[in-house]
């Protein structure tokens, strides 16, 4: 039964490229698939690539498992970029802008009116104030006697040449004046 | 337990939305499903895609908000996850267009890296030998698709490790047919050859 095996494989040409690809594919022909069954080697590499094929798409499944598992999920909902144009669903929400939209406009408008008012107001105010002359300045006389008041002021300040020292009676003397001073002899 | 599995799969509007492929309403409508369902295989995808994790945790995140901001467009023609794979090709494309982008990707990456699952392996291989075994072939593919083309990786992601049939790929890369083929056909060579296969 071997050796029928091997002499059948002796007149046989191995799988090529193309053969083995569509063997993987499982889309081999009937030829491709006689041969395999009659050579060894061919069968077993075709069972060595597609094992390894096999143990690699465990392997990496397991890695992917792992990967995904230490991830949290994702958030039911993505915040939008432009959050504060997120419409609102319901009826009430609605509701709830327009009459916010409506109020901040009725402001607005009451506000617009107010300044307009104010700026008429401060028109019809213009001439009158044009008119206004300003405070008469202080006189030459009281200029004069206040000027005299403060030169005399300070004249005293300068005159004042008291120290502290001069206050208690001392007299200053410098190291060189002690040295020349006639020493005391003791009896 | 297997009968009653079963009657509740039966039962499940969603379910039985899936299997209909009509499109499921209230999976779309409700973004935290969408992204429990969804995230894992669309992290994997855009991660092995882009080969910067990081980078793929953005990508994702930008892909289920705008599928979720744009639900009502989604027309139930094809599978909610094809409709996702579509959104996140088109983010990765845009990304990879860019120079910053370029840039980044010459000075760092971090890319995923499957030698973190040591003590993750499937429990499917019996032994420890064969555990080793496994992770080996993995990194390899690994390795093997960071070679590839972006066109001819992000195809063979596709078909191989998201199960996608031909068409969907067509309809998630706007490519057509021949062109998803040749692409499948020059990456199969390429982790054939890195699987040490004979050619």
């Amino acid at each position: 039964m071997e050796s029928n095996r091997e002499n059948r494989q002796s007149h046989l040409t191995h799988l090529t490229d193309a053969q083995f690809g569509d063997l993987l594919l499982g889309t081999a022909s009937a030829a491709a698939k006689a041969h395999l069954e009659a050579c060894a080697q061919c069968s077993e590499e075709a069972d060595r690539v597609s094992g390894a094929i096999g143990s690699f798409e465990q392997q990496s499944l397991l890695w992917a498992e792992r990967r995904a598992a230490s991830r949290p999920l994702l958030a039911p909902h993505r915040q939008p970029v432009l959050s504060w144009l997120h419409i609102p669903a319901n009826p009430q929400a609605w509701t709830a802008a327009v009459l916010a939209i409506a109020l901040a406009a009725g402001i607005g408008v009451a506000v617009r009116n107010d300044i307009s008012a104010r700026k008429d107001h401060l028109q019809a105010m213009q001439p009158q104030l044009a008119e206004v002359q300003p405070a008469p300045s202080v006189s030459p006389s009281t200029l004069k006697a206040d000027n005299e008041l403060l030169s005399a002021i300070d004249g005293e300040l300068r005159a004042d040449t008291s120290t502290p020292v001069a206050m208690y009676g001392l007299t200053a003397t410098s190291r060189s004046a002690r040295a020349r001073a006639p020493k005391r002899i003791a009896n | 337990m297997a009968s009653t599995f079963r009657m509740q799969l039966v039962l499940d509007p969603d379910m039985i939305c899936c299997v209909t492929g009509e499109p499921s309403l209230t999976e779309l409508d409700d973004i935290e499903a969408l992204d429990r369902v969804y995230r894992a295989r669309l992290l994997r995808f855009v991660a092995y895609s882009t080969g910067d994790q990081d980078l793929a945790e953005t990508i994702v995140q930008d892909c289920l908000l705008k599928a979720y901001n744009a639900r009502d467009s989604f027309r139930g023609d094809c599978a909610v996850y094809t409709w996702l794979a579509h959104i996140a090709t088109n983010l990765v494309r845009d990304r990879q267009r860019t120079r910053k982008f370029q840039f980044w990707r010459r000075i760092q990456r971090t890319a995923p890296d499957l030698s973190e699952l040591s003590s993750l392996l499937p429990s499917g291989e019996s032994s420890p030998e064969s555990q080793i075994l496994a992770r080996e072939r993995a990194q390899q593919v690994s390795a093997a698709l960071e070679a590839l083309s972006s066109n001819q990786r992000t195809i063979f992601l596709m078909r191989f490790i998201e199960e996608m049939e031909l068409q969907e790929i067509c309809q998630a890369t706007g490519m057509q047919i021949s062109t998803v083929k040749t692409h499948l056909h020059r990456a199969v060579k390429a982790v054939r050859l890195k699987l040490g296969g004979k050619i």
